[in-house]
C-alpha cells in the first residue's frame, strides 16, 4: 500500500513536470495561435544554457540561473525574430510547418556544437529525497511540483485577467483582426516565444537537475505533448490537472502493468490517452469550443 | 495554366493530364532515358536513382494527404514502416511473389493510416497532425515491443530477394526497373486521383473544410481518405525500400525521416505532384551532397562531432524547410510556372 501511494505521488509530480513543458506548448498557442513542434529542442537548448553557464563558466548557481534564463529568453526571441516575424500573415499552417523544420534544425545545431557527448549536469535541487515515513519523495520533483502549480496559476491569471495577457489572447484567435484592433500580432508573438523559452529552460532544469545531458533529453517534448491536448491547448490552469492524471496513469502502467507484459506499455500509454481524448473530447478538458464560419 | 490558343473543347479534353504535344514528347523523351539509364549512368548514380524513385512513391503519396488534403502528416515514415514490414514479413515467412507483396504492403499501411484518420471525425484542424505523431510512437513500440518472433524486434528482418519467372531481382539495375516500374504506375494513379473526384474534394476541403461541408462533402470522410490513399503509397514505397536495402529495422523510420519527406513537398510545392518529384530530387541531392562531404568535413574540422552527417542533414534540411516557408512558400513549381508562363508571353510584361 505504501508503494502504491508513494507511485501515485512520484506519478503526479512527474505528470507536473509534463505540464511544465506542456505549459511551453500552451503559452506559445495561447499568444499566436502557433503549435510549436519544437518545443523538446527548445528544452533541450535551455538544457545546455544551463550546463554552459554552470559547469563551463564556473558561475555559481545564484549567478548562472537567472543568467540561463535571460538568454534562454534571448535565444526564443532571436527564433521568433529569423523565423517567424516574417510569416505574420501567412498561414498558420506555414507557421507550424516553420516549427516542424525548427525542430530539426535545431537538433542538428545542438548535435554540431556540443556533439552527442553525455555531460553531467548540476546538481540545483538538493539529491536527498524526501522521506515521509516509509515513502520517500524525489526532491527535485517536488519543488518542481511548486514551481508548476505556481507558474500555472500566474500565468492563467496572467492571460484571462490582465489586458495584455487577453491582448495575446486575441491574436490566439485571429492574427488580421487582431492586427486591425491595434493589437501589435509581432509584439504578442516574440513575448510567446521567450515565455516559452524560459519555460523550457525551466523544465530542463528540474528534470535534468543531478543527471546526465544528452541531446536525447529532447524527448520530454513530445511526452509533454498528450499533457497539452489533454488539457485542451487553451488552457493553462487545465495543465495541473491534466499533468497529474497522465502521471498518475503513466507511473501506474509503468510499475504494475508493465512487470506483467514485459513491454514498456507505460511510455506509449500518453499517447493512447491522447488518442481517446482527441476522439471522444477533442477540445481536450478545458479548451476553449470554437464556433467556425464561412 | 495552359498556354494561349489551347481551348480544350470537351470535358474529356479539360481533364487530359497530357495536354499539348511537346508534353507528350517530353513525357516520352522522359521515360525513354529514364529506361536508358542503366546503360548511360554509373552504379553509384544508378543507386541514388534507386532512393529517388522511392521517395518519390512515398513524397506523391505525402503530396496528396498534405498538399490536395491539407492534412499535415508527420507519420509518413510509420506508414512506410508498416509497408516496409508487411513486405518482409509475408516475402521471408510465406514466400509470396513481390507482385503480391507490394499490394499487400500498401494495402496494410493505409489500413493503418485509416485508423488514424478516422479520428478525423472528431478532430479538426492541425490536431489531426498530432494524431500522426502518435502514430510514429506507436508504431515503434509496436515493433520493439511485440515477440520479436513477429516482427523481429529490435534486431530486424532480413528480406529475400523479390523473384519473377525464376529470375531473381538483384543488383542495381534489375532494382532499377521493378522501382521504376512501380513508381509510374503509382504516379501515373496519383494524376487520376488527383482530378478525379475525390481529388477534387481534397482541394475543397484543403481550401475551407466547413464550406466543403456545406456543399455536401463527407469532410471525415474525405479526410480519413486522403490518409488512407497517402499511408498506400508510403506502404507500397516501404514495400519497394525492404526489397531494396533487403533488411527493415525500426531506426529506419523515425519522426525524422517523416520530416524528410515534409521537406521534400515543401521545397517542391504543395499542391502539385509535379512539384513533389522535383522536391524529391532537390533533397535527395542535397542528402547525397551532405552525405558524401560530411566525412571529409568532420576529418578536417576537428571539434565538430563523429555524428556531423546526421547533424548537418538535419540543420540544412532545417533550414531549407524554414527558408522555403519565409522566401517561397508555394514551392519551386510555383517559380516554374513563373517562369514557363513569362517566356510564353515574351516579349509581354503581362
Amino acid at each position: 500500500m505504501v508503494y502504491f501511494v508513494n507511485d501515485i505521488i512520484t506519478g503526479a509530480l512527474i505528470g507536473l513536470l509534463y505540464s511544465l513543458v506542456a505549459m511551453g506548448f500552451v503559452v506559445i498557442y495561447r499568444a499566436s495561435k502557433v503549435f510549436n513542434f519544437a518545443q523538446g529542442e527548445l528544452v533541450i537548448i535551455g538544457g545546455f544554457i544551463v550546463w554552459f553557464t554552470t559547469m563551463q563558466l564556473g558561475l555559481s548557481l545564484w549567478f548562472s540561473i537567472p543568467l540561463s534564463l535571460v538568454l534562454a529568453g534571448l535565444v526564443g526571441y532571436a527564433i521568433e525574430r529569423i523565423f517567424l516575424t516574417k510569416l505574420i500573415g501567412e498561414s498558420v499552417f506555414s507557421m507550424v510547418m516553420v516549427t516542424v523544420g525548427l525542430l530539426i534544425l535545431l537538433r542538428g545545431l545542438v548535435l554540431l556544437l556540443f556533439g552527442p557527448a553525455v555531460r553531467p549536469f548540476p546538481i540545483i535541487f538538493p539529491l536527498k529525497p524526501l522521506f515521509l515515513g516509509d515513502m520517500l519523495i524525489p526532491m527535485n520533483l517536488l519543488i518542481g511540483g511548486i514551481i508548476t502549480i505556481v507558474a500555472a496559476l500566474g500565468l492563467s491569471w496572467f492571460f484571462n485577467r490582465t489586458r495584455s495577457g487577453l491582448r495575446m489572447t486575441a491574436v490566439a484567435e485571429d492574427h488580421i483582426v487582431a492586427s486591425s484592433m491595434g493589437i501589435s500580432v509581432k509584439g504578442s508573438i516574440a513575448f510567446a516565444w521567450v515565455l516559452g523559452a524560459i519555460l523550457s529552460t525551466i523544465g530542463a532544469m528540474i528534470f535534468l537537475s543531478g543527471k546526465s545531458l544528452t541531446f536525447l533529453a529532447s524527448d520530454i517534448g513530445f511526452a509533454a505533448l498528450p499533457v497539452a491536448l489533454f488539457a485542451g491547448l487553451e488552457s493553462i490552469g487545465g495543465l495541473i490537472l491534466a499533468g497529474v492524471i497522465i502521471g498518475i496513469v503513466q507511473s501506474l502502467t509503468t510499475n504494475y502493468l508493465d512487470p506483467l507484459i514485459g513491454g514498456s506499455l507505460g511510455s506509449v500509454v500518453p499517447y493512447i490517452i491522447m488518442l481517446a481524448i482527441l476522439l471522444i473530447r477533442p477540445t481536450g478538458l478545458f479548451g476553449w469550443r470554437t464556433i467556425e464560419r464561412v | 495554366m495552359d498556354p494561349s490558343g489551347i481551348f480544350p473543347t470537351s470535358y474529356r479534353a479539360d481533364r487530359r493530364v497530357v495536354r499539348t504535344r511537346w508534353q507528350a514528347i517530353a513525357l516520352a523523351l522522359f521515360i525513354g532515358l529514364m529506361l536508358a539509364a542503366p546503360y548511360l549512368a554509373s552504379g553509384r548514380i544508378i543507386a541514388v536513382m534507386n532512393m529517388m524513385m522511392i521517395s518519390a512513391v512515398i513524397a506523391v503519396g505525402l503530396q496528396i494527404c498534405t498538399g490536395y488534403a491539407g492534412q499535415i502528416n508527420l507519420g509518413q515514415a510509420a506508414f512506410m514502416g508498416v509497408g516496409a514490414y508487411t513486405a518482409s514479413i509475408l516475402a521471408s515467412k510465406t514466400g509470396l511473389t513481390f507482385l503480391l507483396t507490394i499490394p499487400l504492403a500498401g494495402l496494410s499501411a493505409a489500413l493503418f493510416g485509416f485508423l488514424f484518420g478516422l479520428t478525423a471525425a472528431r478532430i479538426k484542424g492541425f490536431y489531426l497532425a498530432l494524431t500522426t505523431i502518435a502514430a510514429q510512437f506507436i508504431f515503434h513500440f509496436a515493433v520493439l515491443n511485440l515477440p520479436s518472433s513477429w516482427m523481429g524486434g529490435s534486431n530486424g528482418i532480413t528480406v529475400p530477394p523479390a523473384e519473377i519467372f525464376g529470375f531473381r531481382i538483384i543488383g542495381e539495375t534489375a532494382q532499377f526497373y521493378m522501382n521504376f516500374a512501380v513508381a509510374l504506375i503509382m504516379i501515373a494513379g496519383a494524376f487520376g486521383i488527383v482530378r478525379s473526384r475525390f481529388g477534387r474534394a481534397f482541394v475543397a476541403v484543403r481550401d475551407d473544410d466547413v464550406a466543403a461541408g456545406i456543399m455536401g462533402i463527407n469532410v471525415a470522410a474525405t479526410k480519413a481518405n486522403a490518409f488512407l490513399i497517402g499511408a498506400f503509397y508510403a506502404g507500397v514505397g516501404g514495400a519497394l525500400w525492404a526489397y531494396l536495402i533487403r533488411f527493415v529495422g525500426v531506426d529506419q523510420f523515425t519522426l525524422f525521416n517523416s520530416i524528410f519527406f515534409v521537406a521534400m513537398i515543401i521545397v517542391g510545392g504543395m499542391g502539385s505532384i509535379v512539384g513533389a518529384l522535383i522536391g524529391v530530387f532537390v533533397i535527395r541531392i542535397i542528402q547525397e551532397i551532405i552525405a558524401t562531404v560530411g566525412p571529409n568535413i568532420a576529418e578536417s574540422v576537428s571539434f565538430l562531432g563523429g555524428d556531423i552527417v546526421f547533424a548537418g542533414m538535419n540543420v540544412i534540411l532545417g533550414g531549407v524547410i524554414a527558408l522555403s516557408m519565409i522566401v517561397e512558400p508555394k514551392g519551386l513549381m510555383h517559380r516554374w510556372n513563373i517562369l514557363k508562363s513569362s517566356y510564353r508571353i515574351w516579349p509581354f510584361p503581362y
